[in-house]
């Protein structure tokens, strides 16, 4: 079977100008100009819309007397496809399960939001948030205290009025 | 057929439709075990008596009027039992409901979480829903003394631990007090669980975590644990356990039934006694000294250059009664092949032994090293006191070979072995008095070897490595017979159980015939070893 080729003859060159398809691009453009949609998001001073259900870097829910809401329980370690959460549990005061040490290292983490999910006590959350830029990559590794500060909102894992997303 | 009580009979039954055919006297349980069913069971356990209270393990017989409880009822010609029938598994439904009436539902923070027995049983069988609104009764957490914690909402009442107080320890501390649903177990006013030495065997059968050990409270998950078939360190009793390792480290260790040795138990001082595998500040790598320096140099470079130093010579080897079989065989080979010479070990002893009443063949022994009697039957002798220390004059100011195996030299002063014309320190840690020594080479664990332990009866029993060895430390028994077959040109076992065959004490046994129950070599000799032991 043979291959048909189309053979395209070029202009030549100074036989031809290029003023026409100018003229069309800039008029292209300088439509886009005056045509009240715009499509840029002045970002930062105006933020985007992200979705309810967006999954950002994480936040620790605490108890009223700032204890952390986490029991140390273990499962987001052991859910994590990603092996990103770092737990050591210990024996408080009060003789209650806490944390003792508890890491998310931010870099690893693929966002999948399985930390949310699988916790029994609803303390890990993953956040609508997406401003994470730092000066240094050891800050990228989130500790408890810092899990603690931060009080961006958290997602919903899925919409309430579509929970299997149909 | 009464009359041939003598003789093993048999019985042939039909369980869930399959046919077996089990000793005389057996429970439906066991039958049902050899069928391949398992049925669910509380308060029953192997080691302890069967009370039949726990009300799990009823099954379906044929004929019967009502169901039966498999974990007492023995097996009968011709019975049909059924396990997965409608009317059991309904039946263990409706019980299983019953117990998580007032369980705290609590397995985030409990540690059994992971080997519940409740956990397992209500995810298989359960119902999935609770259907109780009334609200649970609560009685908080107690301390037990020892090393026991007692959760009261989590408990069943299954009374093992009443019972192996009881029938097995044979000091009774446990005991249900009050009835009904306020019934729960308790100690008796402050005399705790302290004191008593076999304790730690409660948490263990303990199938919910109603009774958990301190020293493993929140400190690991059940399913992060890896586990490896091992045998106790801590005394020559031989008590075979489970190494539950995580993150390179002992966690806790767990007995491992072998009802020739240790039944289902073991003593809390063994079972407690596991920081010192996980002590870090190990050597890692071989170091040659030069001069006044050690240097750090590789396996290839160490050995070649130690051959080259073993002359034959008057040889006083120090080994430890930690090592294993194969480990203490290619000592003596290697001190054999250079001439001979003598080979001792020290030891703790304890000033008593601890006996398990209910099982005496149990006890914490007095020698508290695995290998005491290894030693003794490869010809090693014991020096020093009875806290493992002494009895190295001579071998100090050996002036010829000086071999230390194992032995970490805790007590000696940095001028041992200054006069000797070949100083080798084979260890795991490095201590001053190898501060002379013109090899030091780094040595694996029990735990992160494979090997064998002779304990006081002469069983020899296997263990299998759990922990990956911290950088270049090797098996002793592979750097002396890498030595003996630089030596002599000949070929060096590979193997742990090329190098236990070696060892002519053990005759024709070989890693296969040992098996995971061990098997007794030779009685031995004398019970008392030998030397001058003040007691």
């Amino acid at each position: 079977m043979s291959v048909t080729v189309k053979v395209m003859n070029r202009p030549e060159a100074g036989r031809t100008s290029y003023l026409r398809a100018a003229l069309k691009g800039m008029g292209l453009t300088f439509k886009h100009l005056v045509n009240p949609e715009k499509v840029t998001l002045q970002y930062p001073e105006e933020q985007p819309d992200l979705s309810p259900r967006w999954r950002g870097t994480h936040r620790m829910e605490v108890h009223a007397d700032g204890r952390p809401k986490c029991v140390a329980c273990g499962l987001c370690p052991t859910v994590c496809p990603a092996n990103c959460i770092r737990l050591v549990g210990g024996e408080d005061d009060q003789g209650n399960r806490y944390p003792v040490v508890y890491e998310i290292d931010e870099f690893r983490c693929i966002f999948c939001g399985m930390c949310q999910e699988v916790c029994p006590v609803e303390a890990i959350h993953v956040g609508v948030h997406f401003e994470n830029g730092e000066y240094d990559r050891s800050r990228f590794v989130y500790d408890l205290d810092r899990l603690m500060e931060q009080d961006h909102p958290t997602t919903l894992l899925w919409d309430p009025s579509d929970p299997k997303s149909e | 057929m009464a009359d041939h009580a003598d003789l093993p009979e048999t019985v042939t039954l039909t369980i869930d439709g399959q046919q077996v055919t089990v000793p005389k006297g057996t429970s439906i349980l066991h039958a049902a075990e050899q069928a391949g069913t398992q049925v669910p069971h509380y308060c029953y356990h192997a080691g302890l008596s069967a009370p039949a209270m726990c009300r799990l393990c009823l099954v379906e017989v044929e004929k019967a009027p009502k169901l039966l409880p498999s974990c007492v009822t023995q097996v009968a010609e011709g019975q049909v039992v059924h396990t997965q029938s409608d009317k059991s598994l309904t039946m263990r439904r409706g019980v299983l409901e019953f117990y998580l009436h007032n369980h705290p539902l609590d397995c985030p923070i409990c540690d059994q979480s992971g080997e519940c027995k409740l956990q397992d049983y209500a995810h298989e069988e359960g119902r999935p829903h609770g259907r109780v609104r009334e609200p649970k009764r609560v009685f908080g957490r107690d301390d037990f003394g020892g090393d026991v914690l007692f959760y009261g909402d989590r408990c069943v009442m299954c009374t093992r631990c009443v019972r192996f107080m009881n029938e097995v320890e044979q000091d009774p501390r446990l005991a249900v007090v009050e009835r009904g649903d306020r019934s729960i177990i308790d100690t008796f006013f402050d005399e705790g669980l302290e004191g008593t030495n076999f304790h730690g065997n409660v948490v263990d059968i303990c199938p919910v975590g109603a009774l958990l050990s301190k020293d493993f409270l929140f400190k690991q998950r059940a399913w992060d644990l890896s586990h490896t078939d091992s045998v106790c360190p801590n005394c020559s009793q031989g008590c075979n356990i489970e190494l539950h390792t995580r993150d390179n480290l002992v966690q806790r260790l767990r007995p491992r039934p072998n009802l020739d040795v240790n039944g289902h138990w073991m003593c809390d001082e063994g079972r407690l006694d596991y920081e010192w595998i996980n002590r870090g500040g190990r050597l890692e790598v071989p170091l040659v000294r030069d001069g006044k320096e050690f240097h750090a140099t590789d396996w290839k470079e160490a050995l070649v250059g130690l051959v080259r130093e073993l002359g034959a010579g008057p040889v006083r080897a120090l080994v430890s009664p930690r090592l294993s079989n194969e480990d203490l065989g290619a000592a003596r080979a290697l001190v054999d092949q250079l001439g001979g010479g003598d080979l001792v070990y020290r030891s703790r002893r304890a000033p008593e032994e601890l006996v398990l009443k209910g099982f005496p063949k149990l006890a914490r022994r007095r020698d508290l090293a695995p290998n005491v009697n290894g030693a003794d039957l490869l010809g090693m002798s014991r020096v020093g006191d009875n806290d493992g220390t002494g009895g190295l004059e001579g071998l100090a100011s050996h002036d010829g070979i000086v071999l230390v195996v194992g032995d970490d030299l805790e007590d000696q002063p940095p001028t041992f072995g200054k006069e000797a014309a070949l100083y080798v320190f084979l260890g795991t840690h490095s201590s001053e008095a190898a501060s002379h020594a013109h090899f030091t080479l780094p040595l694996t664990t029990f735990a992160e070897q494979e090997g064998t332990f002779t304990n006081h009866e002469n069983r020899v029993q296997r263990f299998w490595s759990g922990l990956p060895a911290p950088g270049a430390a090797r098996p002793a028994w592979l750097i002396l017979w890498a030595l003996l077959a630089e030596h002599t040109g000949q070929t060096q076992p590979t193997r742990p159980e090329e190098a236990f065959v070696t060892v002519s004490e053990f005759g024709d046994v070989t890693y296969e015939t040992l098996g995971k129950q061990g098997v007794i070599v030779t009685p031995p000799t004398r019970q008392e070893p030998a030397g001058a032991i003040g007691d």
